[in-house]
């Protein structure tokens, strides 16, 4: 609110964008409830169906982006949480306890935070580059979600080169790291960015290798197509036909995300934060979000590659019907009729008193109230609970979300493990392992499914 | 120098505020080269660059300004800059009485206290040659290898983190707090002890930090093993300790180092055998030595040493005489002009004093050697020609104390 | 070559040389195989108030005892001293310090600036001519701000006013 009171010339620069885009949301709003009370916008929607019924690829498109670019910050917020408590563990430590139970809103708070700090210019930076590099490094990290296939039909586009799309615009992070090392005017900085580039490039070459035995047994680069050649058990799963290819490209990946132990861009004990130096505010943030958009994304890759996508490891449907527990999916509400009305308005007041009865009976020092707010949270996650099931048996996006969505974090938290276990390497030590062991390996596994390829098809 | 121009400058001043155009510093100080080898360090060859590593920076140990000359990634030359943490110990207790002089000289080495606060305890003592109670020279000799113990730990936990390592220093600070907190039970304070009196310790033994070291003593050892576990066989470690910073037995000797980078290289000098003080000569135990002289033969030692303490500990328990923990002195200590020099064995070497006495009741003079202060010139020798990130690996593996090296 | 017979008192022997002779003493205990003193344990200067001093603390494998090796006799004005950083490298900084709290000169010493205070320091704040602020009852009535008098020994504090050693 500080940033109301405060004249306009006191403003930083983030405040000048912010103030009058806040006054405009605030129209807009009040505009739309116009709308719909006089049932102006009702009408223009009716007219507008068709519309988008003609544009359906582009109206796709920007449905998918906003999505993908909304759904970074959670998904940062959860990884930086997540981090936190798993390395407060592996420290015995207690980690995030304060905001939230067990601290689960202090990376929401962290969030707020960086929004609030002063966003900090240096003398003697080159403004427009020191400006642009955080950007450049979180789309660049951002865009690659657009590829990424979250569930059956859950994908942001299907491209035929969708592989490729994804080391092409992941390889554009070293551009904005480069550009925060460069623009910094900070010896510390141009360290870091410096290192960023050699890193990144010299493991993009494994990283991309590694890859390519899943590209010759798929006979793609979408990813779509490689998760749906996964489908079945577990054992067809890509790990098993590459474990080498898997080994290879999980080291590089954690080189590419800059990641521990291969941290050495933003080594805090050896140049203080590399090219986040003299970074503060939201571009630190950026910065700090793209970092764990990147985790998440690399998990994903690795999960869609190697491990099945959102495949689930077995299949239930044919144990399931064995047992004779066939789910009838097709439940129509239209049938109940005004039954159906009486459920809507008699089910949460009677479920909640239902609920709170217990808690009242049982807890003599409990009040009233307090038994009837215990009783209408527990409704809620009931009720919660079966309309996830309910999506889950009906729509197969839902399990194959959960899937890939457990299969990621799996990887997310090995990311974490080893953050909290082992020391840096030496920027030599990172060199020498990439184009000395790296490389090597990567090539002879390449070699050796080629091989194996053209036996295959051989003996067919 | 005028008053004026040291004067603080007050918020009123309208000046304070004023954006300052933008500037490229030059790197080379403002003044001209004060020594040949300052003419020669800031001398740049092409390629080369210079960068400040400290006063402000996570891995100095306290605010150690370094000045890098770096060719890339590889280091060419350094320059340790002191001075920030420098608070006049020696002036300040040249002007306070012997009493004064032992709360001063605690914050000397803010880790392992109970060594920089013994210096003018141990000087007065030989200058007044007063005996001191058996019982009081025994929990000495308990405090300062409970200490060292502590020191050690903290070492290791120090070593890993400048390497990138997160989770050793939180295992060292739990071994390290449950000394610290026994050291509290016995002196009231966790950091800062001011425990050793002239003539003996401010008070014996207690049933709270001997019940603390009872529970400590059953698991210590243990304790030791299991936190090291997670560096001792980690590849990434030894990769990055071993061979790096190689100190050969002549070097050593002649950059005068002492401790255990000293004992790295081979040579056994521990002024507890080599030089007996205390109840020492009394008690049994192994000077531990390493041939390598390298940053993972440091960690290897500063390990093997705190298994030695425990064995001390353990024997002192044993030998715990009864009787008195203060010997007999007047309030006000005038002892006789002379001079004194005493050394005893601290976590990071040999802890000296040099006292002279005048007759009065303030010491006339009280020089501390400081044995990380000599052991830190080391890095001029050992880094150059090695990576910026093996400029923190060394650093550490000398385990400078600031407080003490700034005096 | 000594100023005064060795002096042996509990477990350190003493003894004082003239800046003259200061080199080869040094040179000879830390050369000669009979003396062996190959670490040195300390090197700090002093200010008794009538002279400089510098002071050396040896330790050898032969024997237990400690030898005090006292450069005395400095003129105060001038002080001058050989280093001894051609036979120990890590003399060095100890001579850097003593240079910067009192003044004295190491000839031979390639490093010799001062290391705690800042370049533009003037004065020597260890000698006994330099009064700390909270000293001033006992200072030459120059008030409280004494710390950054520059020390120049023409205009010096009156003898009588400074607190000297009655060692000899």
């Amino acid at each position: 609110m500080s940033a109301l009171t405060r004249p306009w010339g006191h403003l930083t620069l983030a405040g000048k964008i912010i103030l009058p885009l806040v006054g405009l949301v605030i129209a807009l709003t009040l505009l739309l409830l116009l709308g719909v009370a006089t049932g102006v916008i009702p009408a223009l929607v009716l007219f507008g169906g068709s519309l988008v019924g003609a544009n359906l690829p582009i109206v796709r498109f920007i449905v998918a982006a906003s999505a993908i670019l909304l759904m970074t910050v959670p998904t940062a917020f959860v990884i930086i949480y997540m981090e936190m408590k798993f390395i407060a563990f592996i420290n015995m430590r207690l980690g995030p306890n304060r905001i939230g139970p067990w601290g689960t809103l202090q990376s929401t708070i962290h969030g707020f935070k960086v929004l609030a700090k002063e966003d900090f210019t240096p003398t003697g930076v080159d403004v427009p580059v020191f400006t642009l590099a955080p950007v450049v490094v979180y789309l660049s990290a951002v865009m690659t979600l657009l590829v990424l296939p979250f569930a059956p039909g859950l994908v942001g586009v299907d491209m035929n080169i969708g592989l490729l799309y994804f080391f092409g615009i992941g390889g554009l992070n070293v551009v904005g790291l480069l550009m925060a090392g460069w623009s910094s005017f900070n010896k510390y900085s141009l360290i870091g960015g410096l290192r960023a580039a050699a890193q990144v490039i010299s493991y993009e070459l494994p990283l991309t290798l590694g890859v390519v035995g899943v590209i010759m047994l798929a006979g793609t680069m979408s990813l779509n197509q490689i998760v749906l050649l996964q489908a079945g058990s577990f054992l067809d799963w890509f790990v098993f036909q590459q474990p080498l290819g898997f080994l290879i490209f999980f080291i590089a990946a954690v080189a590419e995300g800059n990641r521990a132990p291969f941290d050495l861009t933003e080594a805090d004990s050896e140049i203080v934060a590399g090219f986040a130096t003299e970074y503060s505010g939201m571009r630190f943030g950026f910065f700090f979000f793209a970092e764990y958009v990147a985790v998440f994304i690399l998990s994903g890759l690795i999960t869609v590659l190697f491990f099945g996508g959102w495949n689930a490891p077995l299949d239930l449907n044919p144990l399931l019907n064995w047992a004779g527990l066939s789910v009838n999916t097709g439940l129509d509400f239209g049938r109940l009729g005004v039954g159906l009305l009486f459920l809507i308005a008699l089910g949460p007041v009677v479920g909640t008193l239902l609920l709170a009865l217990p808690f009242w009976m049982l807890r003599s020092d409990w009040s009233v109230l307090k038994s009837l707010v215990i009783g209408f949270l527990l409704f809620n996650l009931l009720i919660m609970g079966a309309v996830g099931l309910y999506l889950a048996i009906s729509f197969e996006a839902v399990v194959g979300l959960f899937w890939f969505i457990a299969k990621t974090y799996v990887f997310v938290f090995v990311f974490v493990w080893m953050r909290g276990t082992l020391p840096r390497v030496r920027i030599d030590q990172l060199m020498g392992f990439a184009w000395k062991w790296l490389l090597p390996a990567a090539l002879l596994n390449l070699f050796v499914t080629a091989l194996a390829v053209i036996t295959v098809d051989a003996i067919r | 120098m005028t008053a004026d121009a040291t004067r603080i400058r007050s918020l009123d001043d309208p000046t304070l505020f004023v954006d300052t155009p933008a500037t490229i510093y030059d790197a080379v100080p403002p003044y001209p080269p004060r020594s040949e080898r300052e003419a020669e360090f800031y001398h740049l060859r092409d390629g080369e660059l210079l960068i400040n590593l400290g006063p402000q920076h996570p891995s100095t140990h306290g605010v150690l300004r370094v000045v890098l000359k770096i060719d890339g990634e590889r280091v060419v030359d350094l320059d340790p800059v002191l001075g920030y943490l420098h608070r006049g110990v020696e002036k300040i207790c040249e002007n306070g009485d012997w009493h004064h002089a032992i709360s001063n000289c605690d914050p000397l080495e803010y880790v392992a206290s109970m060594f920089s606060e013994a210096m003018p305890v141990l000087a007065c003592e030989k200058l007044l040659d007063l005996e001191v109670p058996r019982r009081a020279e025994y929990i000495r000799v308990l405090a300062w290898e409970l200490n060292r113990i502590a020191s050690h730990a903290l070492f290791v936990g120090w070593l890993a983190l400048d390497l990138g390592g997160l989770t050793p220093i939180l295992y060292s600070f739990i071994e390290r707090d449950e000394i610290v907190e026994m050291l509290a039970a016995l002196t009231g304070q966790r950091l800062l002890f001011n425990y050793l009196r002239i003539g003996g310790v401010n008070g014996d033994l207690n049933h709270e930090f001997m019940s603390r070291l009872g529970d400590w003593m059953s698991h210590a050892a243990e304790q030791l093993d299991n936190n090291q576990k997670l560096l001792n066989e980690n590849e990434i470690f030894v990769r990055r300790t071993k061979g790096l910073g190689t100190l050969d037995r002549e070097t050593a000797l002649r950059l005068c180092m002492t401790g255990p980078p000293l004992r790295a290289t081979g040579i056994p000098y521990d002024v507890r055998r080599a030089h007996p003080y205390s109840v020492y000569p009394e008690l049994e135990f192994r000077i531990p030595t390493r041939e390598e002289g390298d940053s993972y033969a440091r960690y290897q030692l500063h390990l093997d040493e705190a298994r030695e303490s425990i064995h001390i500990i353990d024997q002192v328990l044993h030998q715990m005489p009864d009787g008195p923990v203060m010997a007999q002195i007047p309030r006000l200590i005038r002892p006789r002009p002379g001079r004194a020099w005493i050394a005893i064995e601290s976590p990071r070497g040999q802890y000296g004093c040099f006292a002279i006495s005048d007759g009065s009741d303030q010491p006339f003079r009280l020089r501390i050697r400081d044995p990380s202060y000599f052991n830190l010139q080391a890095v001029g020798v050992l880094t150059p020609g090695n990576l910026i990130a093996d400029t923190m690996a060394i650093m550490a593996s000398l385990d400078p104390i600031m407080g003490g090296i700034d005096k | 070559m000594l100023l005064s017979p060795p002096r042996a008192r509990r477990d350190t022997t003493e003894i004082r040389v003239s800046t003259a002779h200061a080199s080869d003493v040094m040179r000879t205990l830390h050369d000669d195989p009979e003396f062996g003193f190959d670490i040195l344990a300390d090197v700090c200067g002093v200010d008794t108030g009538d002279h400089m001093q510098v002071v050396y603390h040896l330790w050898s494998a032969a024997s237990p005892d400690w030898l005090r090796v006292i450069v005395d006799e400095l003129p105060r004005d001038d002080p001058r001293v050989p280093s001894v950083t051609f036979l120990w490298k890590g003399a060095e900084w100890g001579e850097r310090e003593a240079y910067d709290m009192f003044g004295i000169i190491f000839e031979g010493n390639r490093d010799l600036r001062r290391i705690y205070m800042p370049p533009d320091y003037e004065s020597f704040p260890l000698r006994k001519d330099f009064y700390l602020a909270d000293d001033a009852p006992r200072s030459p009535g120059q008030g409280f701000r004494h710390m950054e008098r520059v020390h120049d020994p023409s205009t010096a504090t009156p003898d009588l006013l400074i607190r000297r050693s009655k060692l000899r």
